[in-house]
């Protein structure tokens, strides 16, 4: 919790907002004692700014300087109240009704769309002529016109959180309702309510500025909406009475900039992505050895990755080899590096990892290739295969525009060659040819992992890369995949990189396999020896820990090239 | 298709609100609402316009329910009272005066908004850390806290009174007279210049930054993981893969706030004394002319839902997800 206060302070954006900020509270709180008479005070109007009037007179004679600080009490404060009633309102409709559920929440629901659908400021203008006028109105209004934004929000969450484990383990638990609300769903959703209400009070400020601008307010009070009404009344504009509106509307843009600026540090906060990384460059080392390596296909050496954000390298000088038409197996533990060294290979890495170490697949100097050589060097020669396929097609995309993509991105055939040659893809890995034309979302996840496979083999590499290929299906579609690649394999010769935690599955198809733990490969060996006779006391443990099953007699036996 | 039905629906049940809530509203004020409302007015109205008004808010004689219905009857002929600034001048005509206006202005200024906006998101997040990325951010949050009608202001004293380089209001010079012609498109193009500068200008960062989120977000997505893999040009997976999945949410927002910015619209109309809409509701305040006051709300309501409808089309049309399995 501290090195989150640490990390908001030190964002130099959200510093420059929170005294912005606090500048604004003291005005708003301790101006009017300060400047209050200087107010009353009446001088000749209309005068440009002088050293007796640091911003110049209005219309009436008034001090700019002293309005303006007088009107940030009643602008801020209604702005905060607003705020706080829209939150406050929002939670209770938006975490009621999604929590709740069925009729409520459907009723909830259309009284909610409603008031979002209707446009705010007309419907503000249209009960805020029929109310009495008075300091109240303007609240009452903006709370009316702006609470429905607020507890759409809060609903979507309440209704994803509603779904999460420990919500269910407290009401097995019979925790009652609102000790739920209260004590889980609440603070999961702390800094969502945090930036709505800043996104709202926003809103509040604004909003209000515009409907005392129209006339709306109260016009006997002093406030940077109303400061701007007389100022249009008097025809600043007309009369080149600049100041009498741009310092007012200044600090409105002033506090919102302020209050947006501290949204974003928490925004980042809640989603590091966002957050920006310097870039670094990657320094190949010059390898000397390049001319001694063997002939293998791929042949990674010292290969060591480290991504941003973490001390320990993801990937700590792994060599290994993999010859033309093997399954090599690589298995390891969820963080073991694993992903990383298949993202390596095919240089997947994001922009701001560091690597280093030397990466040949099939001669190509993996590592220094940049630009327009390395987007060529795609595909052809190296694929991979993904752990989950619905995430890895384009949803709005159909397969077969995919399949045209990725033939047109390397220079062979046009729209209708391309068809043909989409649809005999899909044909060899069993998915019937009209699901061409299908989308990624129509179809199932074994034919979406099918059409993966397919897509990755449509040039004909020599390497493929799986990672966790089968892990999100289940067991029989998951053997029938399998099965299938291997007849491919046997009918093209390509080699396998097969990333996977489950290392029974790799026994049973991988030629060698190698074991990862904690970014350093701790032995490589042909699965048969490693089976009968690891020699890491941490190979042994991995085959250990998955519970021996009797051998069952198969109808059809692979044997193992 | 269901979806389509559903968003239908919600627009029906909303424009019945604001249909009814202009029926409820007058009768909210304490007392009496139509003595009430009439003895404010009293001084100001002759008997005729008295009348009138009380015709079209609906209230005749009998029960609440008769009156809901009289009410609906005025409403379905068009009949929505006389205004009391414009005495005689119906309602309906005198909306239909600024109404040309206001979508003209409006709605070019959002569409070239939006546009931009979402091309320059879209680059600014495929460029991480870059010039577009890190200095504009910061400077449209600014400009997004302005009040829209407070930089109508400035620019308007700025280059139209100071600098002379666009005129001081209106939608055409009021020396010349409507024609179709190109002199006179021509000047309505120099009239409506600095307004619509001014929206673009407003609602630029709002649609940029969220472009920009969300393409941010979805860089790491697997899909697009697996388009570099593939080798497919950077540009297309930019468009094609990124942006065109991006443009989704995108345009979810762009219905959100169609409403908010359409509001904006109407102040920055008032600070040009540009005779939409926005006028209207400004004059209607200003002499508490009811009438004009609901009809002008009811007309934007329409306005706005009929506009989000068209959004909700176009969001089917893009995402194969919403449309029905073959």
């Amino acid at each position: 919790m501290r090195s989150r206060w640490r990390t908001l302070l030190d964002d130099r954006r959200a510093l420059v907002g929170a005294t912005l900020l606090a500048g604004f509270a003291l005005m708003a709180l301790v101006g009017p004692l300060l400047v209050g008479d200087r107010l009353r005070a009446l001088d000749l109007p209309l005068q440009p700014p002088s050293w007796q009037h640091l911003l110049g007179t209005t219309g009436q004679g008034q001090d700019v300087l002293a309005q303006t600080i007088v009107g940030a009490r009643a602008t801020l404060g209604i702005g905060l109240l607003v705020g706080v009633l829209v939150t406050l309102l929002g939670v209770v409709v938006g975490i009621g009704a999604g929590y709740a559920g069925g009729r409520t929440d459907d009723a909830a629901s259309v009284v909610t769309n409603v008031f979002l659908v209707i446009p705010g400021l007309p419907l503000a203008i249209v009960i805020a002529a029929y109310l009495p006028p008075g300091p109240w109105r303007l609240a009452l209004v903006l709370t009316l016109a702006g609470w429905a934004w607020c507890a759409r929000v809060f609903r979507a969450e309440t209704l994803s959180l509603r779904q999460k484990d420990f919500v269910a383990a407290a009401r097995l638990a019979g925790e009652r309702h609102w000790r739920i609300i209260a004590v889980e769903i609440l603070p999961n959703m702390a800094s969502l309510v945090a930036a709505s209400f800043i996104g709202t009070t926003v809103y509040a400020i604004g909003a209000e500025v515009g409907l005392e601008f129209l006339g709306l307010g109260d016009l006997g009070a002093v406030t940077w909406g109303t400061n701007l009404y007389w100022a249009s009344n008097d025809s600043a504009l007309l009369t080149g009475a600049w100041w009498t509106f741009v310092p007012t509307g200044a600090c409105v843009a002033l506090v919102g900039f302020s209050l947006t600026l501290v949204s974003f540090a928490l925004d980042e906060l809640g989603n590091p992505r966002l957050r920006r990384h310097a870039r670094r460059r990657r320094v190949p080392p010059i390898g000397w050895r390049a001319a001694l390596m063997a002939q293998s296909l791929v042949s990674v050496r010292d290969l060591w990755v480290r991504h941003p954000g973490s001390d320990a390298p993801a990937v700590d000088h792994v060599s290994f080899d993999i010859c033309d038409g093997e399954i090599f197996g690589l298995a390891g533990e969820s963080g073991s590096g694993k992903s990383t060294i298949g993202h390596a290979l095919l240089r997947l890495l994001p922009e701001d990892s560091e690597v280093r170490g030397e990466l040949r697949v099939a001669g190509a100097d993996v590592m220094r290739l940049e630009g327009e050589a390395l987007r060529r060097w795609r595909w052809r020669d190296a694929a991979v295969v993904f752990q989950s396929a619905m995430s890895a097609l384009n949803p709005v995309l159909t397969v077969g525009a995919q399949f045209a993509d990725t033939l047109a991105a390397h220079g062979i055939a046009g729209r209708g060659e391309a068809r043909r040659r989409a649809m005999e893809g899909l044909a060899r890995v069993g998915v019937a040819p009209d699901a061409v034309d299908a989308w990624p979302h129509q179809l199932s996840g074994g034919m979406r992992q099918r059409v993966a496979i397919a897509l990755a083999l449509a040039l004909e590499p020599r390497l493929l890369v799986l990672d966790e290929p089968t892990t999100a299906l289940d067991v029989v579609v998951q053997r029938q995949i399998l099965e299938e690649l291997l007849a491919l394999q046997r009918a093209r010769g390509f080699a396998i990189l097969f990333i996977t935690h489950d290392l029974p599955l790799l026994a049973s198809v991988a030629t060698r396999i190698g074991i990862l733990r904690d970014g350093h490969l701790v032995e490589v060996a042909p699965t048969e020896r490693l089976r009968r006779a690891p020699r890491h006391p941490y190979t042994r443990a991995l085959l250990e820990s998955f519970p021996p099953l009797p051998p069952i007699e198969r109808p059809t036996q692979k044997v193992l090239p | 298709m269901r979806y389509v039905l559903r968003r239908l629906a919600l627009y029906a049940v909303a424009a019945w609100a604001a249909v009814t809530l202009g029926f409820v509203l007058p009768r909210l004020m304490p007392g009496d609402p139509a003595t009430t409302l009439l003895a404010r007015l009293r001084g100001k109205l002759s008997p005729a316009a008295l009348a009138s008004m009380r015709d079209a808010l609906g209230f005749a004689d009998g029960s609440l329910v008769h009156q809901y219905v009289v009410y609906w009857r005025h409403l379905l002929h068009g009949d929505l009272g006389l205004s009391v600034a414009y005495f005689p001048v119906p309602v309906g005509e005198v909306i239909g005066t600024g109404l040309g206006w206001t979508v003209a202005l409006a709605g070019g200024a959002v569409l070239v908004s939006f546009a931009a906006g979402t091309l320059l998101g879209v680059v600014a997040a495929w460029r991480r850390g870059g010039v577009l990325d890190s200095a504009l951010p910061p400077l449209l949050a600014l400009l997004g806290a302005v009040p829209y009608f407070w930089l109508a202001m400035v620019a308007l004293f700025a280059f139209g009174y100071a600098l002379h380089w666009f005129p001081l209001g209106h939608a055409y010079s009021l020396d010349r007279a409507p024609a179709w012609n190109v002199a006179f498109a021509a000047d309505v193009a120099r009239h409506a210049a600095l307004p619509a500068l001014t929206l673009v200008v407003a609602t630029l960062g709002g649609w940029m930054l969220g472009m920009r989120n969300t393409m941010v977000a979805l860089l790491d997505a697997d899909f697009i993981k697996l388009a570099r893999a593939k080798g497919l040009p950077p540009r297309q997976i930019m468009l094609r893969y990124a942006a065109r999945n991006a443009l989704l949410p995108s345009i979810t927002g762009f219905g959100m706030a169609l409403g908010f910015v359409l509001s904006g619209s109407l102040l920055t109309e008032i600070v040009f004394s540009y005779p939409g809409l926005g006028y209207l509701l400004v004059e209607a305040v200003r002499n508490q002319d009811y009438a004009l006051m609901q009809g002008l709300f009811l007309l934007i309501t329409l306005a706005v839902l009929a506009a989000n409808f068209l959004v909700d089309v176009t969001y089917v049309w893009l995402d194969p997800r919403t449309r029905a399995h073959a």
